[in-house]
């Protein structure tokens, strides 16, 4: 396994040689409970990965990440960008390390998990963590809980937009950086049954 | 880039100046640690039943845990049977109400006045502590006038049992943690502080602890009580000689701020972190946490860890109260072979809670230094915030920087964001200040100063300098 461009890939081992280029999509929809397990390992100088998820949950999905980037030589770059909204008694839980090396410099990591939580039942749980070995790193890890932003729903509502058609809206422009290419429809769709 | 590393290293292999010996004559009891010793250490302090009680329970808990392991921390096997639990300096039979010079002096050269005379030198009332015991506490008749108490942890189990009894763990449990228990068995003295309704006290408190015995450990507990509506702000300081063998402190701070009142901890620790070469140094293995029981009221740490072999300490806070609100500003510098792992822990529980964590780690030589948080959205805390930044400066290729937070939200409507980023002095920089005259190694010193800034600024006056020099000089010889 080395390079390429996956939709719906298995969770697993994953080795990026040197000059290689890994991305990663994973999409959880509604009714769906998953464990999500990846292991990442930076082997080649100039490797580079990429990591990009989203979840939906709306009844007692559990969903489990856990992602461990190890940057193991110099020059490697890896971004995750983890995004989902939580309803219902749906639990989520977001594990994500990442390891730079004490030889891998010039290293570039980046790492964001953002959940929105819509009912008092549901449970999100976020772990981002970095381990960091070496100094010539740029590396910075974000995480956030919270809901739908009111203000943005009274704006969208005093111009005539419905509430559920501007929660819609909200929703979907909080995953759209996540929404693979081609698949907006299907997803538009999901967060409607949310 | 050479001339670089020359500058870092001399700017980090700074002396520390408190590493003295004390030569007073002093008492101990027999090393280890059994029922036995628990029950001296408690006579020797004339205790009543229910503290000795306290303390066997404790004991009895401590026997039954495990030492915990999931820091990220190489911690030498501690022999608990192997520390001399009580030492205390001889008191001079003849005039036993003043305090021995040479104890007078020690604190002088640390510049901390036991009499009551510095008025221009900024007002703090001050609770030393020498090894086990506190040797004075000053501007207590002051205080007493606006009705607080202040005074160490023995007078206060003397004087106001009832206030201790009703405090004392309420906010740590004996069964807390390894370290907590530990500490309920044997601790010996500490500061107790009660401000009570309505009173903003007029001065700021400290505590100043002292290591100063062979082969012993300080199991200090401080007790702070802040009443409805009242302010204080208390700090503490702390210091060691240096010594090839490591030595233990395991100390528990407890705060409990009622409706209304405002307490503002800070801490600047100092201890002897060991020499170059990972040689001795304090293991420095703290509990502390604040409750913020009634609304409305508001805790803030403000730490500067810079000391210790080994950090292992945890400031946090329990947001009961609706709207109270609580803040954890943390600067954490190791070098050579020191590792922290140091952080907060905020337990939103009432509606409307606010926090907010600033944390700047700072990691030179071959240390490890690690943030780990805890920031928690019970299901009643409607509309909570908090707001977390963690931010790592790395200064050499052989340290390490580590950020372990964990977020829980079980409330829709709760908020928390978190962000955390790692970097290191870059050489833009250094070129930038060099350029415009400044010398390297001062440059280092503005650049980690203006990194720390956001925390430096939230200490008492009185402690900011001293925070700034320690900074400087903790990192000395470490650019490159």
């Amino acid at each position: 396994m080395g390079h390429g461009h996956y939709i719906a890939p298995p969770a697993g081992q994953y080795q990026v040689k040197a000059g290689e280029k890994l991305e990663l999509q994973f999409v959880v929809l509604p009714g769906e409970s998953r464990d999500i397990e990846l292991g990442i390992d930076l082997v080649g100088p100039g490797a580079e990965a990429h990591i990009k998820a989203l979840y939906l949950c709306r009844a007692d999905e559990k969903v489990n990440f856990r992602i461990v980037m190890h940057h193991r030589a110099a020059g490697c770059k890896s971004t995750q960008l983890i995004n989902g909204i939580a309803g219902g008694q749906a639990q989520v839980h977001f594990d994500g390390t990442i390891v730079v090396a004490p030889d891998a410099q010039q290293t570039e990591a980046y790492q964001e998990n953002h959940n929105i939580v819509l009912t008092p039942e549901a449970k999100v749980e976020t772990k981002p963590q970095l381990e960091i070995y070496a100094d010539d790193v740029k590396c910075s890890h974000g995480a956030t809980v919270g809901q739908l932003n009111p203000d943005e729903l009274f704006y969208m509502r005093s111009r005539g937009i419905p509430e559920a058609e501007a929660r819609m809206l909200q929703m979907l422009s909080f995953l759209s950086p996540v929404i693979p290419a081609g698949r907006e429809e299907e997803m538009e769709a999901a967060v409607r049954s949310l | 880039m050479s001339e670089d590393k020359k500058i870092i290293q001399q700017f980090t292999s700074g002396e520390y100046k408190e590493g003295f010996v004390t030569d007073v004559e002093q008492e101990f009891i027999p090393k280890g640690l059994n029922e036995e010793i628990v029950r001296l250490i408690s006579a020797r302090k004339e205790e009543p039943e229910w503290l000795l009680e306290f303390r066997l329970d404790a004991l009895r808990k401590w026997q039954a845990m495990p030492q915990p392991h999931w820091a990220h921390l190489d911690m030498p096997e501690i022999d608990f049977q192997d520390i001399i639990y009580f030492a205390a300096p001889k008191k001079d039979k003849d005039r036993p109400k003043e305090i021995d010079p040479k104890l007078a002096e020690t604190f002088d050269k640390l510049g901390i006045p036991l009499q009551e005379r510095d008025v221009l030198a900024g007002v703090v009332a001050v609770d030393a502590v020498f090894d086990s015991v506190s040797v004075t506490t000053t501007f207590r008749k002051t205080l007493a006038e606006k009705g607080i108490i202040f005074c160490s942890f023995s007078e206060a189990v003397k004087e106001h049992p009832d206030l201790v009894r009703k405090y004392l763990a309420s906010v740590v449990p004996a069964s807390d943690n390894y370290f907590a228990a530990l500490n309920s068995a044997v601790f010996s003295d500490g500061s107790f502080c009660y401000i009570p309704k309505g009173v903003r006290c007029p001065m700021e408190l400290s505590s100043y602890f002292r290591i100063n015995a062979k082969g012993t450990g300080q199991f200090e507990r401080t007790l702070i009580v802040a009443d409805e509506d009242s302010y204080v702000s208390y700090m503490e300081g702390c210091t060691a000689p240096m010594r090839d063998e490591q030595q233990l402190h395991a100390a528990v701070v407890e705060i409990v701020v009622e409706k209304g009142a405002d307490v503002k901890y800070s801490t600047v620790q100092n201890w002897y972190p060991g020499d170059a070469d990972g040689k001795g140094g304090i293991l420095n293995l703290v509990t502390k946490r604040g409750i913020c029981k009634g609304d409305g009221s508001h805790l803030s740490w403000t730490q500067v860890e810079t000391g210790s072999a080994i950090t292992w300490k945890y400031p946090s806070t329990i947001l009961k109260g609706d709207y109270s609100s609580s803040e954890f500003y943390s600067v954490a510098v190791t070098n050579n072979h020191q590792q922290a792992d140091t952080g907060t822990k905020m337990i939103h529980l009432g509606r409307g809670t606010r926090s907010r964590i600033v944390s700047k780690g700072i990691s030179a030589g071959v240390s490890q230094n690690s943030y780990r948080g805890l920031v928690r959205m019970g299901k009643n805390a409607q509309n909570a915030r908090n707001y977390s930044q963690c931010d790592s400066l790395l200064i050499g290729s052989r340290c390490g920087a580590h950020t372990f937070p964990d977020i829980q939200s079980q409330n829709p409507s709760a908020t928390v964001e978190h962000e955390a980023t790692t970097s290191k002095i870059s050489e833009d920089q250094l070129f930038y200040c060099n350029q415009r005259g400044i010398g390297p190694e001062d440059a280092v010193g503005l650049i980690v100063n203006g990194y720390a800034r956001e925390v430096l600024s939230r200490l008492p006056m009185e402690f900011a300098v001293e925070a700034q020099k320690l900074l400087q000089v903790s990192l000395e010889g470490s650019v490159g």
